[in-house]
């Protein structure tokens, strides 16, 4: 999350565990000690290397002030599609976080000066949606 | 059964019948873990959505939607609300749970009242959802992460017998059931026959049993059904009073309720027909629920 500027009283507010093939994030207190299926939200994917998730930066993207992508609420609803935006990642490279001015969107990967969405197929809009 | 089986213990029957051939509107509850209530809200209105608030509760009844389903805007995606019915939003307002206790949703997917318990505490407790099935597990977890609930622990398992490992300060147990208060929603071919009921009614009396071993001393318990059958409810709280050790609590709560049934079919629930409710389609316009507070 540093790498995002989130400061650590935010973070601190969670606990860090190292599950399957993620990290996860949790303001649970106590673990039960039985076989469990998720442990909060998955804050981070692991493949080969730390992916943020969609999902976590959505809680504390709002206190991000590093590798922050704004964009206009159209451009946002392209990103929110799955569609490649150009022109909005400056000097920006790797994972940032993408917002309009009200909403964390979520992950996007800057990547030769073009923002790649990274958001999850679940979380993509239908044409129907408003 | 079929629903006249139940014109005896349903005040104002025909009112009741009128009211179940009538499509149940959406409901629905702002995620306040993302989002104040008036901020999406406005958001809403200005997309072209109407509310009816209930009272001051953050329980909003859809009369007007531009979309023929109520989550399908980015808001819902965000994780702003979550589309729930008013009946399936009172079992954890009785339950009143608090920050930094130990809670357990025993049969928890899609995760609605999951996720309004974190929401009520703030996402600042310890809860673990529990389900039975792979693809109810996914739902649950899925629901989980739009709301962004991290206090939640998911663990799949049978609610009959699922050891988990720790106690808890509060537990709902919102069972399985035959679904009777539901077919507004989700109409049906067929009412469920006295052999489902039992059948039903059983496992919930084993839940019952499971959920007293991971209470507290003095931890509280919240049972609910989405049915009407009292095979289901009072006979399965008059057991887990007489024969599990509970104790029933009286449930102060602001909506229209009736009280218990107090007999059924030559069974007789004294001493705890006037601690649980029921709630029904013609007193307030959603789905039906039971609802037992019980105590270890």
């Amino acid at each position: 999350m540093e790498r995002f500027g989130i400061p650590v009283r935010i973070v601190g507010d969670f606990d860090f565990y190292e599950y399957g093939k993620g990290v996860w994030a949790t303001r649970a207190t106590t673990i039960p000690s039985v076989k469990i299926e998720t442990l909060g939200i998955r804050a981070l994917r692991i493949s080969g290397s730390l992916k943020p998730t969609t999902a976590f930066l959505r809680i504390v993207g709002k206190y991000a002030s590093k590798n922050v992508v704004y964009l206009n609420k159209s451009s946002g609803l392209s990103f929110l599609k799955g569609s490649v935006i150009q022109g909005v990642c400056g000097d920006m490279r790797g994972y940032v976080v993408v917002r309009t001015e009200n909403d964390i969107l979520g992950c996007g990967m800057c990547k030769e000066g073009s923002l790649i969405s990274q958001i999850p197929k679940k979380y993509r809009p239908d044409s129907s949606w408003i | 059964m079929k629903i006249e089986a139940y014109k005896d213990i349903i005040p104002d029957f025909e009112e009741f019948r009128r009211i179940m051939a009538t499509p149940q509107p959406y409901w629905m509850r702002v995620n306040t873990l993302k989002i104040s209530e008036k901020d999406l809200i406005a958001r809403l209105e200005n997309k072209g959505f109407r509310f009816e608030r209930y009272r001051d509760w953050n329980a909003y009844m859809i009369v007007e939607s531009p979309v023929k389903h109520p989550g399908a805007t980015f808001e819902h995606s965000l994780g702003y609300y979550y589309i729930q019915d008013f009946a399936s939003m009172i079992p954890p307002i009785v339950l009143k749970p608090r920050k930094g206790e130990r809670i357990l949703d025993m049969a928890a997917a899609p995760g609605s009242k999951t996720t309004q318990i974190a929401a009520m505490v703030d996402d600042s407790a310890t809860i673990v959802a529990n389900d039975i099935r792979d693809d109810r597990i996914r739902a649950l977890a899925g629901n989980v992460e739009r709301v962004g609930a991290t206090s939640v622990i998911i663990t799949r398992g049978d609610a009959r017998a699922k050891r988990f490992g720790m106690t808890f300060d509060r537990i709902l147990l919102d069972a399985p059931c035959t679904g009777e208060g539901v077919v507004r929603k989700t109409p049906r071919k067929r009412e469920p026959d006295l052999r489902e009921h039992i059948k039903f009614s059983k496992m919930q009396m084993r839940m019952v049993e499971n959920a007293y071993r991971h209470l507290k001393d003095g931890g509280v318990m919240v049972y609910s059904t989405c049915t009407y059958n009292p095979l289901e409810n009072e006979h399965v709280v008059q057991y887990a009073v007489d024969e599990v050790g509970f104790v029933p609590l009286q449930i102060d709560i602001d909506i229209p309720y009736e009280r218990g049934v107090r007999e059924w079919r030559e069974r007789s629930f004294e001493g705890i027909w006037d601690k649980v409710i029921r709630v029904y389609p013609h007193r307030i316009n959603t789905g039906g629920m039971f609802i037992a507070l019980l105590k270890k």
